[in-house]
């Protein structure tokens, strides 16, 4: 685990089955390419993710974890993702006390919006493996 | 505002009056050998303390899941106590009907772990003992959000002379100040407490979260004495979370950790995060803690920071929803990334 080569982020994202985990779908039959390190995990609904599965990622490994789901309003359930961002604000405010922003993100992608999940988690992914690897440069 | 001058002798014979009948309780603080401690009165109330100096566990600890409508109970206890009881019930673990809250100023408490015995009962002498001797006093009190007694049914206040005024907030608290002979009267006067305590916004890392924490032993006394961390089935009973044996070893090689015992930061973590809009900061977890780990300071700071999120005071009325079982449509528009 502590070699000093170029390390490779990994991230692990919860994805709403309604929307986001149906743009990876779609990202993947359009061949679209996203980093291998990401793992999306499917949940019926954003709301499901309870903050402890995140922070659970977090210390076992992960260097980031994202939760995605449709945008406000289009809740395949009506309002799962109105308590969805309430719990992830709370949780991103925990981790700046904890000088940890960035770690955690949430997004919104609905189910056609392949590229935009191929923009998010990219830009996510660059981020932590700039930070990742900052203090190896030497 | 309207409220009895009462003093300890007519809140007794009160009380007396309301503990005669069969199935009424009063619950309070009482001397227990050397030291005062919670205590239940079922049928005579003789020396019961209003003001406790020691601080051992949360009153609300014992009265979670309590469903019962056949007993009545009135209680008189701090505000962080009274805050955990309406926590309780907006968490459907207790159901308020019988119950009469009546919470009362504080002045502060040592913890029952190292205080010396026999320290007095009353307001004033406890306050000018903790000012004299400011080591004594808890951190989670020092840094206390609200130490008055404007929680719950009804509330004890105390003037600058020493003096007790009672207030009802609700009608269960009026039918108890009835049984107080004493009129109603306008009250305009001071209180020694006079208003709550803000503080900065809690920022650490994970540094110094590791050193703090570098003792723990993760035996759980912290989870299971705080009076708002009610599930019956904790994510940290059996091994998902905390795992053993052979998922243990792979889970060591997966995160490369070496310091024991493993999942200090998940358990902490998740415990924080689970109790960060119902936590009142009363510290009963570090009172708890065999290994003397300054913990209400992250839970305090953490929950303070979270429920300044929402607008939100953990225990301030009953009518109020947990933040996270509600929303707005129209909120927290920058938490997307
Ligand atoms: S986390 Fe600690 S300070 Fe907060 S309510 Fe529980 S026991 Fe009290
Ligand atoms: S009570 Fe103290 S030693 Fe035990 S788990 Fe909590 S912090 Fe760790």
């Amino acid at each position: 685990m502590s070699d000093k080569t170029e390390r490779e982020p990994e991230i692990v994202g919860f994805a709403c089955s309604y929307c986001t985990f149906k743009a990876s779908e779609m990202a993947g039959s359009l061949r679209m390419k996203y980093p291998e390190k990401v793992r999306v995990i499917q949940v019926p609904c954003s709301s499901r993710v309870d903050p402890a599965f995140v922070i659970k990622a977090i210390f076992e490994g992960a260097d980031g974890v994202f939760v995605s789901g449709c945008h406000p309003g289009d809740c395949h359930f009506i309002k799962g993702n109105y308590y969805t961002r309430r719990k992830m604000a709370a949780l991103k405010e925990m981790f700046k006390a904890f000088s940890m922003d960035g770690k955690v993100k949430l997004f919104w992608i609905s189910a056609a919006e392949a590229r935009r999940f191929i923009e998010k988690i990219t830009n996510m992914y660059n981020e932590l493996r700039e930070e990742k690897n900052a203090g190896k440069k030497n | 505002m309207q409220g009895k001058k009462i003093d300890k002798e007519k809140l007794r014979v009160a009380l007396n009056r309301f503990v005669e009948k069969q199935n009424q309780i009063v619950y309070g603080y009482g001397k227990n050998g050397i030291f005062i401690t919670h205590k239940i009165y079922t049928d005579h109330v003789e020396d019961l303390s209003l003001f406790n100096p020691y601080f051992g566990i949360n009153g609300a600890t014992f009265f979670y899941r309590v469903f019962s409508k056949d007993i009545k109970v009135v209680m008189l206890l701090r505000p962080c106590e009274i805050r955990a009881m309406i926590e309780l019930v907006k968490l459907n673990q207790i159901e308020p009907e019988t119950i009469t809250m009546i919470s009362t100023d504080c002045p502060g408490t040592v913890s029952l772990k190292k205080a010396k015995a026999d320290l007095p009962d009353d307001f004033l002498e406890i306050q000018k003992a903790a000012e004299k001797d400011d080591g004594g006093l808890r951190w989670a009190c020092k840094f206390c959000r609200e130490k008055r007694g404007v929680f719950g049914d009804a509330g004890i206040r105390v003037q600058e002379d020493g003096g007790m005024w009672i207030f009802p907030y609700t009608d269960k608290g009026s039918d108890f100040l009835n049984l107080i002979d004493e009129e109603l009267v306008e009250y305009t006067g001071k209180f020694v407490i006079l208003e709550s305590m803000k503080t900065e916004p809690f920022v650490t890392d994970m540094d110094t979260f590791h050193k703090d924490f570098s003792k723990c032993i993760l035996c759980k006394n912290c989870r299971d004495m705080c009076p708002v961390c009610y599930c019956v089935d904790c994510l940290f009973n059996g091994d998902e979370y905390l795992p053993k044996g052979d998922a243990f070893i792979n889970k060591m090689l997966r995160t490369g950790t070496e310091n024991l015992p493993y999942g200090k930061e998940i358990f902490h973590m998740i415990r924080m995060y689970h109790v960060s809009q119902t936590c009142v900061g009363c510290g009963a977890c570090e009172e708890a803690c065999p290994q003397d780990i300054p913990i209400t300071k992250y839970f305090k700071g953490i929950s303070e920071r979270l429920q300044n999120l929402f607008s939100y005071m953990s225990g301030r009325d009953v009518k109020e929803t947990i933040p996270y079982l509600t929303f707005k449509e129209d909120e927290l528009k920058d938490t997307e990334d």
